[in-house]
């Protein structure tokens, strides 16, 4: 019992250690890797602790060479997961497709910096398009999971490889470079909550009892090709029970903010700035970005005001926002840029701007 | 006013090769010197025009050469440079290509891009600033980390086998191959000048030192009380000698290479292996290149290896003149109307 006690002590950690700890209790069997700022961390985590607590961690020559080296262990069914940033991830764009549409499960984490191109190291939102749409070539989803405290980067290990299991799909953790870098308190999951059994589509074999099993994404007939979109469309579908977010201070709210990861963090401290100054203001959160917590925010469109959805990038959720309100009320955007973070202050600003715009706007309809 | 203008060429310095920014190494980095003996052999190219020059990289320390050089500058992508650069010569064959990379960027991540260059002796200058670590991630072991290594990421030491860039080179046939050392100041102006003059693919691998993630992993090389038994200086036609009097030479045994000490008896300065820099077969350079991973033998620095072949610019060149030459010049109209076409009335 006493062990228990110590093992649910929080500790203080950085994001990107808290993330690799929990990858270690969820049981991973290997991690592949490279390199690269604000994430190096991981895979020298890894490096450290793998060895003596089981499975492998190797460093790879690319990032090219990490997703195939998932795709290889995905496919003989371990456990598995790489990490990168912004422009490791585009490298691993057509290695994702192929895993999609094989129907693999495995975890990639995306410590996002500014870019495009090389870029910046500082923490930036700008590759929400491409984590939600797919990245890579075809008609597939990666799930997408979005932290926005050090204790969620470590939670949602689990959460990440839960879903990747259950749906046979990769699933990615896009988190930012202030996430990745700060230290906060954390209770790490508990090792081994995470149930593993060897899959029955891996190659692993071939047993009496069955057919062998071939990993491919290569459906050469058209009829069969369409099948195979029809089936991961129809996983979609069924992905969407699986939709995560969180409100705060929406059910009075004439504004609501609409914001993921660290944005939302920034968003908290809004809604408090605003209370306090008397704005019925509140914050919705997505927890997934795929599948897309559309329901939530269509609901709110016929209660509210106005939407402010506030970005680290030029407003990519803000697609999404709009198709999910589909024209019910106004949908604003807040956005920085290339390794910016907005302050509370200035969102509010906004906000404070954008109040007495939609009053004016409203005494003249009402005249 | 005057029928005709003077011009005379005026005779640039190292002055002139280096631009307006900050250069941001960490104090005491090799790095500084391969910038420094750059600038100075620059203005010494014979042929080569100041505003020809372009200099390529792709990511890491070594990278941000571009910048410090005051000719035309490409930062790239990670590992991508030799690929980039190849689009740059082959858009502008006049250009100088010459390309700044790391044992990362050239032989991890553009291991690929690189061996391709070399194959098809595209007309570029790649100097590879190899410290055997990655710096501007902080100290994770790299593909030319000797094993065993500990690092940030192998913190237990490495268990995989280094790559030995010369012979990489060698085996993917690239044209002019050398190794220098930072700390040559001398020597390293001179195989810069080398590579400069080669036309086609000339690779340059210098040893440079990381002060801040592998310090001193070149020391031996060049510390006055060891470089001389342990640096073996490759010149062309003369015998390959070392040792604080040069009484130390390379024989070739059977298909080995061992040192013998030519003031023994048994020995003669006769029995020492002469240097052929321009030895078409690759077998003597090969033997030169796995020398640096044998502790009983020195390292050898200098011109490996140079050979005279077609680049591939010139290659392309010559085959559109042939073709032309065969087929005439083209004629879209011609082609457009050549087979199965009819009018529609």
């Amino acid at each position: 019992m006493e062990s228990k006690a110590i093992e649910k002590e929080a500790r203080l950690m950085k994001g990107n250690e808290a993330l690799a700890e929990a990858a270690i209790r969820a049981k991973i069997d290997a991690y592949f890797g490279y390199p690269i700022t604000p994430q190096s961390e991981i895979l020298e985590y890894f490096s450290r602790e793998m060895p003596n607590r089981g499975g492998i961690v190797l460093q790879a020559e690319s990032e090219v060479a990490s997703i195939n080296m998932i795709y290889g262990a995905a496919g003989a069914g371990a456990r598995v997961m790489t990490s990168s940033s912004g422009p490791g991830i585009s490298l691993m764009q057509e290695g994702l497709s192929y895993i999609a549409s094989a129907q693999l499960p495995c975890l990639v984490v995306n410590v996002s910096r500014g870019g495009p191109g090389l870029g910046t190291i500082q923490p930036s939102q700008g590759d929400y398009l491409q984590a939600t749409k797919g990245g890579g070539h075809g008609d597939y989803h990666v799930i997408v999971l979005a932290p926005a405290s050090v204790q969620e980067m470590a939670d949602f290990v689990f959460d990440a490889f839960r879903l990747a299991e259950k749906y046979r799909n990769p699933a990615m953790i896009l988190t930012d470079g202030a996430l990745g870098q700060m230290m906060e308190k954390v209770i790490l999951p508990e090792e081994g909550s995470l149930p593993k059994k060897t899959p029955e589509w891996a190659t692993t074999g071939k047993p009496k009892w069955r057919e062998r099993n071939i990993i491919t994404s290569l459906f050469i007939q058209p009829e069969e090709m369409e099948k195979i979109n029809l089936a991961l469309q129809k996983k979609y579908e069924l992905l969407k029970q699986e939709v995560r977010y969180e409100e705060f201070q929406t059910s009075d709210a004439e504004v609501v903010l609409v914001a993921f990861g660290l944005s939302a963090r920034i968003c908290q401290k809004v809604v408090e700035l605003g209370r306090e100054k008397g704005i019925r203001i509140g914050l919705t959160r997505p927890i997934t970005l795929y599948p897309f917590p559309e329901k939530i925010i269509n609901r709110l469109a016929k209660k509210i005001d106005f939407f402010l959805v506030v970005e680290m990038n030029a407003g990519q959720m803000l697609e999404d926002v709009k198709l999910s309100v589909n024209g019910i009320c106004p949908v604003h955007f807040k956005g920085r840029m290339g390794g910016m973070i907005p302050s509370p202050e200035e969102v509010l600003e906004e906000v404070e701007m954008l109040l007495e715009k939609h009053s004016i706007s409203h005494d003249m309809e009402v005249k | 006013m005057a029928d005709k203008v003077e011009a005379k060429e005026v005779k640039l310095t190292a002055k002139d090769f280096a631009s307006d920014q900050d250069v941001r190494w960490c104090p005491g980095c090799g790095d500084y010197s391969v910038l420094a003996q750059v600038q100075r052999s620059f203005p010494d190219l014979v042929g080569i025009k100041k505003e020809d020059i372009v200099w390529v990289s792709g990511i890491g320390c070594s990278s941000r050469f571009p910048y410090y050089m005051n000719t035309y500058g490409f930062h790239g992508i990670h590992g991508r440079a030799a690929a980039i650069a190849t689009g740059v010569k082959l858009a502008n064959p006049k250009l100088s290509v010459w390309v700044a990379t790391g044992d990362g960027d050239l032989l991890s991540i553009g291991g690929n891009h690189f061996i391709h260059a070399c194959r098809k002796n595209v007309d570029l200058k790649i100097l590879l600033f190899n410290n055997r670590i990655y710096g501007l991630t902080k100290g994770q072991y790299s593909p030319t980390s000797e094993q065993g290594k500990i690092t940030k990421t192998t913190p237990y030491g490495s268990v995989d086998y280094p790559f030995r860039a010369i012979s990489l080179a060698l085996g993917s046939r690239a044209t002019f191959i050398a190794r220098t050392l930072d700390r040559d100041v001398k020597h390293l102006q001179a195989m810069i000048k080398r590579a400069a003059e080669h036309k086609g693919l000339a690779f340059v691998e210098i040893y440079q030192n990381c002060v801040i993630y592998n310090d001193g992993a070149f020391d031996i090389y060049t510390n006055k009380e060891t470089k001389d038994d342990h640096t073996l200086y490759l010149q062309h036609a003369k015998p390959m000698l070392f040792g604080k009097n040069k009484e130390k030479g390379i024989k070739l045994d059977g298909t080995k290479l061992k040192v013998i000490n030519i003031n023994e008896s048994d020995n003669s300065i006769n029995d020492v292996l002469v240097h052929d820099e321009f030895d078409e077969s690759p077998l003597y350079a090969t033997l030169l290149a796995f020398m640096a991973e044998n502790s009983d033998l020195p390292t050898p620095v200098g011109v490996f290896r140079q050979v005279f072949r077609l680049t591939y610019d010139e290659g392309v060149e010559n085959q559109i003149a042939h073709i032309k030459a065969k087929k005439g010049e083209g004629d879209l109209e011609k082609f457009l109307f050549s087979a199965n076409t009819w009018e529609v009335n």
